[in-house]
Parts: C-alpha cells; sequence; structure tokens
C-alpha cells in the first residue's frame, strides 16, 4: 500500500474517532441484588461466605455511539436499563464488561439539586454544586448573575434552601446545571421543572443548546420531547436494544409496544377484578349471591362499589354486536326495525346447562327488559372446554329514542352463580321520533273523537 | 495510583468548596460561629486543670497545657476519622448522582478537621504567651509534624470511609477503636510513665511518636525535666507506617471507589 494512501486512511480513520462524544462498546452491566439489604461485619465474619444474592442483568451487551452534535434519545419502559446506561457513560459506575469512551467534558444531570445542603443559602449551594458538576471558580463568579436571573430566585437566594418550594429547588438545579456549559450533556427525566413559563424557558436552552453543535443525551418517557429534540432514538428494554434510528419511527415502534402492553395490563386488570369481586360476592354477602336478588338490582354495587364485570370465569363473554336484517351489524336503529342483538361465549370448563341472559338498561340505570334461557324454558345442552356459542335475541325495537346498556350474562345451572357478567357492555343507539315520551314506546293508534 | 492523584489535583477547587461546605454547615445557626473553635480548647482546658490538678492531683505542672497541646492533634484525627466513616454514605446522593473522585468527600472532612485544628493552635498560642511558655523556640518542627500527620490521618480517613459503604457496623466499632487509640497514645500520661517493656509496643503507634513532638514543642520548653525528642530511628519508623497506612487507605479506597454507587 502506498504510504501516502496509508496516512490518508489512518487520518480518517482518526478524525471519524473524533466525531464520535460517546462510544458504548458491547456493554454489559450486572448488578446484585442482595436479599438482605447490607452485609454487616458480624454476618461476613461468622458465615465466611457472602450472603446470598441474584444477579440482575442491567444491560445486556449494548452498544451505541453517538456522534458530536447529535441529540440522542433513550426509551423504554421502566426498568429497561436506560438510567444505567447513562450512569455509566457517567462514571458513576463501572460495566461489567465493555468499554465506554467519552470525548470532550462532560455533565450530568441525573438529579436537580443533588447535593443540595438545605442550611447553606442559594448562593452558597450555587458555587458548591457548580463546583460538583465540574465548574471552575472564576467561572462561577462570571456566571452567577446569570444563574440566578435564570432561575428567577433573586429574591430568595440569600435565603437557605430548605426553606425553598420544591418548584424553587429544581429551578435553582436546573439554572446551575445548565450553566456548566459541557460538550456533552446527559438528561434524565428533569426537563419538567417549574411552571410552564419556566419549561418553555428550559426547552429554548437545550434547544440553543442543541444549536450551538453540543451533544445531547436524553432520557425522557415525554415522547413529544423525544422526537421533537432528537436526531437519534434508541429503543431499550430489558437491557437490550431492541431498535434505533430516526426518532419518527422508533417512536411510534415503542407507542405500539406501549398500547400493547397496556391492553394486555387491562385484560390482566380485569381477570384479576373479577376473581376477587367474585370471591367477595361468594364469601362475603350470601344474599347478594342468590341469583334472584341480584337480577333485582339495577345497578351492581356491593359495599359502594360498583362492579363492572364479575363471574367465576368458567365462561367468558367474547363480543357483542348489533345486526340489522340484513346481518350487518350496526351501532344504532330507529323504531319498528327487526334487530339481532348477539353475543359470543367461550368456555373455559365444562358446563352443563348454562343459563344465557341479557339485560337492557336506560342511562340512568333502570331496567328495561331483562331475560334469559330459563325464563324462555330454552334447554341450553352441555358446554365443553373451549366450546363457542353465540348467543342472539331478535326482537323488533320498541323503545323510545335515546342510548341504552346492555349486559350480557353466562349463568351456571343453579340460578344463583355465574360464569361472566358484564355490566353495560354495549349500548344501542335508539333514534328520537319525537313522538313520545317515558321508556317503551307503545306505538298506540290514537284517536280523538269529538262529540 | 499516581494518574489518580493527577485527577484529584484537578479537583482541587471542588475540593476547597467541599471542605468549605463542612466547615460552614458546622457553625451555621450558631451565633459565636467560629469562635467555638477558640472556645472549645481554652475550655477544656479550665475543666482538665480543675480535675486533674484539684481533683486528681497527678503531680504533673500545669497539667492543663502538658495534655491540651497534645489532645488537640489527637482530636484532629479522631474527629475527621469518625466523621469520615459515615461520609460517603452520609452523601449518597452525590455519589449515586455525579460523578468526581470520591476520595474528595473524606478528604475534605480531613481538610475541614484541620482547619479547626489550627484555629484551635491559635487560640493555644495565645493562652502560651500569657502563661510565658517560649513555645516559638521550636515552632519551626510545627508545620512538618501537622504535615506528617496529616498523612496519617488522611489514610486512616480514606480507609474506614471506604470500609464503611461494604461493613456498616463500623460505623459503631470505629469510636471504640478510636477509644483504644487515645489511651494507646500518651495523651493523659506521660511517655516516661510508661514501664519500660511496653514502650516499644506503644512507639509503634505514629502517634505517640508525634504526640512526643507536640509536647516538646509546646509544654517542655517551660518544664524541661521530662523532654527529649524522639530519636531518628523512632521517627523514620513512625513516618513510614504513616506512609505506609497513607497508600494502604487510598489504594483501598481506589479499588472499592468503582463499587460504592451500587452499594450504597
Amino acid at each position: 500500500m502506498n504510504s501516502a494512501v496509508k496516512k490518508y486512511k489512518e487520518e480518517r480513520k482518526e478524525s471519524s474517532k473524533k466525531d464520535i462524544a460517546v462510544d458504548v462498546k458491547s456493554v454489559t452491566k450486572k448488578y446484585r441484588i442482595h436479599h438482605e439489604k447490607i452485609p454487616s461485619l458480624k454476618q461476613t465474619i461468622l458465615k465466611f461466605k457472602r450472603t446470598a444474592y441474584e444477579e440482575f442483568l442491567a444491560l445486556d451487551d449494548v452498544s451505541i455511539s453517538v456522534k458530536h452534535g447529535e441529540t440522542c434519545g433513550l426509551i423504554g419502559p421502566n426498568g429497561s436499563g436506560k438510567s444505567t446506561l447513562l450512569k455509566l457513560m457517567a462514571k458513576i459506575i463501572q460495566p461489567t464488561s465493555g468499554k465506554i469512551a467519552v470525548n470532550g467534558s462532560l455533565s450530568a444531570l441525573l438529579e436537580l439539586g443533588a447535593g443540595f445542603h438545605p442550611d447553606l443559602t442559594g448562593r452558597e449551594n450555587i458555587y458548591i454544586n457548580a463546583a460538583i458538576l465540574g465548574m471552575k471558580k472564576r467561572n462561577i463568579d462570571s456566571k452567577l448573575d446569570n444563574i440566578i436571573a435564570f432561575s428567577e430566585l433573586e429574591r430568595f437566594i440569600d435565603m437557605p434552601v430548605k426553606n425553598y418550594s420544591s418548584g424553587m429547588y429544581m429551578r435553582l438545579g436546573f439554572s446551575v446545571a445548565i450553566n456548566v456549559n459541557p460538550d456533552i450533556l446527559l438528561i434524565d427525566e428533569v426537563l419538567a421543572v417549574g411552571d410552564q413559563a419556566f419549561q418553555a424557558k428550559c426547552y429554548k436552552v437545550i434547544y440553543d443548546f442543541m444549536k450551538s453543535g453540543k451533544t445531547i443525551i436524553i432520557v425522557s418517557h415525554d415522547l413529544e420531547t423525544i422526537s421533537d429534540l432528537c436526531s437519534k432514538v434508541v429503543f431499550l428494554k430489558d437491557g437490550k436494544i431492541i431498535d434505533m434510528g430516526k426518532p419518527l419511527g422508533i417512536v411510534s415502534k415503542y407507542r405500539s409496544y406501549i398500547e400493547e402492553l397496556e391492553k394486555k395490563r387491562i385484560i390482566e386488570q380485569q381477570r384479576a377484578e373479577r376473581k376477587k369481586i367474585f370471591k367477595t360476592v361468594i364469601e362475603g354477602n350470601r344474599k347478594i349471591v342468590d341469583g334472584e336478588e341480584i337480577s333485582r338490582m339495577s345497578n351492581l354495587s356491593i359495599g359502594g362499589e360498583t362492579i363492572n364485570r364479575f363471574g367465576s370465569g368458567g365462561a367468558e363473554i367474547m363480543t357483542i354486536d348489533l345486526f340489522d336484517k340484513s346481518g350487518k351489524a350496526v351501532d344504532y336503529c330507529s323504531f319498528g326495525d327487526e334487530v339481532k342483538l348477539a353475543y359470543k361465549v367461550l368456555f373455559k370448563e365444562n358446563i352443563e346447562e348454562p343459563i344465557f341472559g341479557i339485560r337492557i338498561t336506560d342511562y340512568r340505570g333502570n331496567i328495561i327488559y331483562g331475560t334469559n334461557s330459563r325464563l324462555n324454558k330454552i334447554r341450553t345442552g352441555v358446554f365443553k372446554k373451549s366450546d363457542e356459542a353465540t348467543v342472539a335475541f331478535s326482537f323488533k325495537v320498541t323503545l323510545i329514542g335515546g342510548e341504552y346498556s346492555v349486559s350480557p350474562a353466562v349463568g351456571y345451572n343453579d340460578n344463583k352463580t355465574y360464569c361472566d357478567w358484564i355490566n353495560n357492555m354495549f349500548s344501542i343507539n335508539v333514534l328520537h321520533r319525537n313522538m313520545a315520551e317515558g321508556l317503551a314506546d307503545l306505538n298506540p293508534d290514537m284517536s280523538i273523537e269529538k262529540k | 495510583m499516581f494518574s489518580s492523584i493527577k485527577t484529584l489535583f484537578s479537583y482541587r477547587e471542588l475540593l476547597l468548596s467541599l471542605t468549605k461546605k463542612e466547615l460552614k454547615v458546622k457553625y451555621r445557626g450558631s451565633a459565636l460561629g467560629f469562635l467555638w473553635s477558640l472556645l472549645n480548647p481554652i475550655l477544656t482546658m479550665l475543666v482538665y486543670s480543675f480535675v486533674f490538678s484539684v481533683v486528681l492531683r497527678a503531680g504533673i505542672q500545669e497539667f492543663a497545657i502538658f495534655l491540651i497541646c497534645v489532645l488537640l492533634p489527637f482530636n484532629f484525627l479522631s474527629n475527621s476519622v469518625n466523621y469520615g466513616t459515615g461520609s460517603i454514605v452520609g452523601n449518597s446522593n452525590l455519589v449515586n448522582k455525579i460523578y468526581f473522585p470520591r476520595e474528595i468527600i473524606p478528604l475534605s472532612v480531613v481538610l475541614a478537621n484541620l482547619f479547626n485544628f489550627l484555629l484551635e493552635l491559635v487560640a493555644l498560642f495565645i493562652v502560651l504567651g500569657i502563661m510565658g511558655y517560649k513555645f516559638y523556640i521550636y515552632l519551626y518542627l510545627l508545620p512538618i509534624v501537622i504535615f506528617i500527620q496529616f498523612f496519617l490521618v488522611a489514610g486512616m480517613t480514606l480507609l474506614v470511609s471506604a470500609l464503611n459503604v461494604f461493613f456498616r457496623d463500623l460505623q459503631h466499632l470505629i469510636t471504640i477503636i478510636m477509644m483504644v487509640w487515645f489511651f494507646g497514645t500518651p495523651v493523659i500520661y506521660p511517655l516516661s510513665m510508661v514501664p519500660e517493656k511496653y514502650q516499644f509496643i506503644i512507639k509503634i503507634n505514629p502517634m505517640t511518636i508525634y504526640t512526643t513532638y507536640y509536647r516538646n514543642i509546646f509544654y517542655f520548653v517551660k518544664y524541661p525535666e521530662g523532654a527529649g525528642f524522639p530519636s531518628v530511628a523512632e521517627t523514620l519508623t513512625a513516618l513510614g507506617i504513616t506512609i505506609l497506612i497513607f497508600f494502604v487507605g487510598y489504594f483501598v479506597f481506589k479499588r472499592l471507589e468503582p463499587r460504592f454507587a451500587e452499594e450504597i
């Protein structure tokens, strides 16, 4: 190889190395979780071996490189390792394996006002905090007025910070931190400071900081901020990088992940709630368990708590829909329409002769109509685990215009206990005819005879 | 090790700032403030001179001076170690959130106590002057002794502050250890009172050698019958042990430092 080419290549390599502000190379971080919090001297001496601990993998082979002038966002659910990564970059903790190279002065805003002493005044704390963040004394002297002005605490600056409100405390902390002016700034969820006006000011400072070509690495759950500020986003989960790239794509990917998670959580919660409520119904109040009793109650509440779903879970109501004459699913109907209300049930256990029922209530909770298969003297037969059933009620709409709630239910053949009852699962909208008031549209033939 | 001392030097402003903070916090809210550092040794002297000259009758002339000129440097050691033990654990908010060389925390405790010690010495000078002690004869030795003692204090404080992160019992144990050390050092008794066969043991303790220097500089200039500086061999041994303690303390501290943030 020609020596000039070689030299050129080396220079390029060198310059590309200089381009990178923070280089995280296959970093792994394991935490030890002690079962007993701190081993005491006595334990260590008496037991010889270390106290039992578990290893927790906070970061698993993570590699990120952030270039100078880039604003990089780290997103991910709680416990995904975002803050651990920032702490590693800030040298507060050491990686278990892997390497982190930092090019330039770095300042970490992991907590505002860390190290403020409550007994010292705002001014004294500015000096100490700025020194901790790596500022030189004469630098602080020249920036003191800036810091105080930015915090808008002129009147309180010679007061001990223990008398500050938490907002004032954070404002002072932010003002100091932002005036340190490092090449690389690490921010962990600290932008939500003070009132709206102050927050706007904070964002402006961050923007200015970005414009001046500095590097920012920011952890936030505020996805708006992330897509707003960042030129690159990293999506972390369980200590691993799921994806990284342009903010739009990554943020929407994270959003759909969050939504999925939320859905799962709600389903879990409902399942847990139903079990819990069913248990209280069984154990707590025998009287309410009585199926006849419960079918007479218009709004289901036990001990003041309104129940939206309860039952053993032996069968689950999956979907409910309203269909018009042609079999199309609709969300409204009019007086006189022939409609079919149908819900699907999935059996989770074998059940003999279950009772399928329905109840329609108005917006005040008055029962307009209710019926079930037993009342209709329909034998339902035997259902096995994972069987599905569709329960349909066809009727002619004779309701006054308005919105009505539908509560479907599946009960055991003792007529006392339920597999699943979902209160107000569905609503029927009946269009107004402006011809009557009340609950039912009797649609009478009206005539007047004059004598 | 030397690179970390270099890093430490670049953080000297933070070290000074935290030292000032220690002092400010100590005197904040008290009406007399720094005057307490002057008053404290004088009041202590009054109490001791009453107890040991009137009640116990130790038979030592001007016992208060005999005691205080050694008690002040010993307090510099014991206060630093006692306050320093919990210093890393007590500053968990800093250790967890901001990077800087952690030794700054215990060292700021040592420096604040050194400053206090120097203030107390000023009070001592005033009393000595009034009572006609020619303390200025050997005064040139004082900065050297203080300088060497500083490394002993710093080494001990670094060691215990780091170990305390991992063994919290140390916080309680250390008061006992310091009490043993206090009675193992000729502070309330003269070195000459120690039986010949135990002198060897007590002289391994570098504080024994330093207290002998302090006592010669301040007290024996007026009552020379017990006077006598430590031999060169004794001084070098004390110096060697001091340097050893300092480097062991610093080394252990630096070895444990990366795990501080996780353990607190």
